[in-house]
């Protein structure tokens, strides 16, 4: 995020794009609530009335798949309507007039066929986001779900660029991350191509400082993207570049990755699969080896939240049991390969890798510990700096010659589209109680009782009408790739045609259904966009046995006792 | 019962809530949680925040939690068996070593993790990855 989190609620304007912060964050939705008490205006862009949309200004409720259209509609009326910042652009930013050709053509009334929104909303939403200072935009899981991902994000800077919302407190754009650590994640390099602190792995110089760091010659070719590990398991014809050792950590592809049926082959045809995580998970199934590590609770570190923040986790408890922390784990391992590893603690290594990373050199223990955290860039180890609640200060960009690009593109649709045979569309969405795969919050005896097998597909009531569902009936759901059971949520919400469904369910996995079709920069799959067809199923007594046995059935494989005896 | 207060980083999303835990550190349990004033939460929680911790009990609800370092010795499909860390290691590091000496560095694929585990374990990760095995081929769930 380029902003603070605590500067959401400080916005004059706040742009929601594909962002449920009700669900997802929480504790951001309460800032956003808090903005629209302070006065803020709201424009919430979602398929679904959303918490955020209920209490907004304007929802534009798009058809899924149309962001690029609309974000480049939006573009258009603010540059027809000469609503831009012309000296911002003249002065911290290049591109504009190559950006300008391509949305000259994107007038409202070209993009409300595409986008289901009336030509006006768009001209109100537009005028709205470009003449309420400052105006922030959010975006979430919405945006960067799609074939067409990276292409919106840039369309959603081009926005705040063309308008100077760059560079100051309350404004910018923010990708709210989902996980605790997953801009932590990025920032160590745990990337195919880059080292931590964002140094590009095909830079020579870059290369020969990691080189001499860490004693031996590194490898100059991008790595594998994650989302390519299937393919490389399954269909790499040169032996070399094909995977045959997948070394897993704190993961749960098998539960959490797009197309499952294809993660489950690629794990089983894998030579050599290593799970190093806290509980049994379905990815543990397909492990020759399974490494117990310290939980959340039972070691320490530094996480980096959404707004780089960096900052202390700590041990609450003893682990019981024969554990370790991951560090340690790793650093064996590589020690008896040859390479020693020798920290004695989460400092040490902390202290190479700030001494590594020119954006975190300044981010000492002593500091998270003085501060209660500190947001990267920090530069410095005097304890003067203190890092930096917001980037580009002075509209001063971290490129070459401090200037912005504009980038623009031309709207696609996603891959997969409605059809005879599969004539609705799915999505997969956040619920507040659960998180992620559930190996946590479906191990806590309160959230699990908010909710439990086989989850809900939200849909509309006439959908519900028209296939003669109930609310609570077990329907069964279909795609090209697979089918789950789960039972019907018929919502206001969501609009005739679309479905949606939470990912974390064992038996209403609809990650079954989805599609690994790879937005070709991010690598990210198109999770927000497949055709589906939804059945009733008649007899429903044999259902509901068929669910709890399937339920019993996984939980025996997890290692739970059942009554009917665990399994290994 | 002795009981002490430690402040920590929530483990859900990416807000960075910050919580304060009240532990009996005899029984070796938590007690309580409590909000905060963070820095990003002001003072809140949500409900994970709350009751998030739980599954430190390991309450057998959903999966086993994880105890010892398991190897599956007859090949896939067969059953886990219990091993010492010695054990584990070595095999896992065996396994490895042979894969990069037959098939080289790029045809062995790890991943970070954006839960738990904390920086300094992604920073080893990614740098097991790259200069033990000498691949690039490390990722995470950032973009799944």
């Amino acid at each position: 995020m380029s902003m603070g989190i605590p500067e959401v609620e400080d916005a004059g304007c706040l742009l929601c794009f594909g962002y449920n912060g009700a669900d997802s964050h929480p504790i951001v939705a309460r800032r956003i609530v808090r903005g629209r008490q302070k006065g803020m205006k709201i424009i919430c862009v979602d398929p679904r009335v959303t918490e955020t949309a209920r209490i907004s200004d304007i929802h534009l409720q798009l058809k899924g798949g149309s962001n690029l259209a609309l974000v480049n509609a939006m573009a258009h009326v603010i540059w027809e309507e000469g609503l831009t910042d012309d000296r911002f652009i003249q002065e911290h930013t290049k591109g504009y007039d190559e950006f300008l050709k391509v949305i000259e053509k994107y007038t409202p009334e070209y993009a409300e066929p595409i986008t289901h929104i009336p030509a006006d909303m768009i001209r109100q939403a537009a005028r709205m986001y470009a003449t309420t200072k400052p105006a922030m935009i959010l975006y979430g899981m919405g945006v960067c779900q799609f074939s067409q991902a990276v292409d919106v994000v840039k369309g959603l800077a081009n926005l705040a660029l063309m308008t100077g919302n760059f560079g100051g407190p309350s404004m910018g754009i923010g990708p709210v991350r989902g996980q605790n650590n997953v801009q932590g994640a990025c920032d160590m390099g745990a990337l195919p191509n880059s080292y931590p602190g964002y140094q590009n792995v095909t830079v020579p110089e870059i290369r020969e400082k990691f080189e001499k760091a860490w004693g031996v010659p590194l490898s100059d070719k991008v790595g594998c993207p994650i989302t390519h590990v299937p393919h490389r398991i399954l269909h790499e014809k040169d032996e070399k570049k094909r995977i045959h050792a997948y070394y897993i950590f704190g993961e749960d592809p098998a539960q959490s990755d797009p197309d499952l049926a294809e993660v489950r082959e690629a794990l089983d045809k894998c030579d050599f699969v290593v799970m190093q995580d806290i509980y049994m998970n379905k990815t543990g199934l397909y492990a020759d080896v399974i490494l117990p590590a310290t939980a959340w609770g039972e070691n320490e570190g530094v996480y980096t939240c959404a707004d780089r923040g960096f900052q202390r986790f700590r041990k609450l408890i003893e682990p019981e049991g024969d554990l370790k922390p991951d560090w340690q784990i790793i650093a064996e391992i590589s020690t008896a390969m040859g390479y020693p590893m020798n920290y004695k603690n989460t400092e040490e290594i902390w202290n190479e890798m700030i001494d590594l990373c020119p954006s975190f050199a300044g981010a000492t223990y002593e500091k998270l510990e003085k501060y209660n955290g500190v947001q990267w860039p920090c530069r410095d180890k005097s304890m003067e700096d203190k890092g930096t609640p917001y980037l580009h200060k002075g509209g001063n960009f971290a490129t070459a010659d401090k200037k912005a690009l504009f980038y623009g593109t031309d709207w696609h649709p996603p891959l997969e589209m409605e059809n005879d045979e599969y004539p609705m569309s799915l999505s997969t969405v956040r619920e507040v109680g659960h998180y992620s795969v559930r190996t946590m919050t479906g191990n806590c005896r309160m959230l699990r009782s908010l909710e439990d097998e086989p989850g809900w597909v939200q849909m509309n009531p006439d959908d519900c009408k028209r296939l003669n569902l109930e609310k609570g009936e077990l329907v069964k759901i279909l795609s090209k790739r697979g089918y789950c059971i789960t039972r019907c949520l018929p919502t206001e919400r969501v609009k005739p045609g679309a479905t949606y469904m939470t990912y974390q369910w064992w038996i209403g996995a609809c990650n079954e259904l989805t599609l690994a079709n790879l937005d070709p920069i991010s690598n990210t799959p198109e999770y927000k966009y497949c055709a589906c067809r939804v059945e009733k199923i008649e007899d429903q007594e044999w259902a509901e046995r068929h669910v709890k046995e399937l339920y019993d059935d996984i939980r025996v494989q997890m290692g739970i006792d059942t009554g009917k005896g665990a399994a290994s | 019962m002795a009981l002490k207060q430690v402040q920590t980083t929530c483990p859900y999303c990416g807000a960075g809530c910050q919580i304060m835990f009240t532990v009996d550190a005899d029984a070796n349990k938590i007690v309580e949680a409590v909000p905060a004033p963070g820095r990003t939460n002001d003072g809140t929680l949500c409900l994970k925040g709350h009751y998030g911790w739980d599954y430190l009990n390991d309450p057998q609800i959903l999966t086993k939690r994880l105890r010892k370092p398991m190897i599956r010795k007859g090949g896939k499909r067969s059953p886990l068996e219990e091993v010492s860390w010695e054990e584990a290691i070595s095999y896992v590091a065996k396994k490895l070593s042979e894969i990069k000496e037959k098939y080289g560095p790029d045809s062995i694929m790890g991943t970070g993790s954006a839960r738990g585990a904390g920086n300094e374990a992604n920073y080893l990760m990614q740098k097991f990855m790259r200069a033990t095995i000498g691949t690039n081929n490390v990722d995470h769930c950032a973009r799944i």
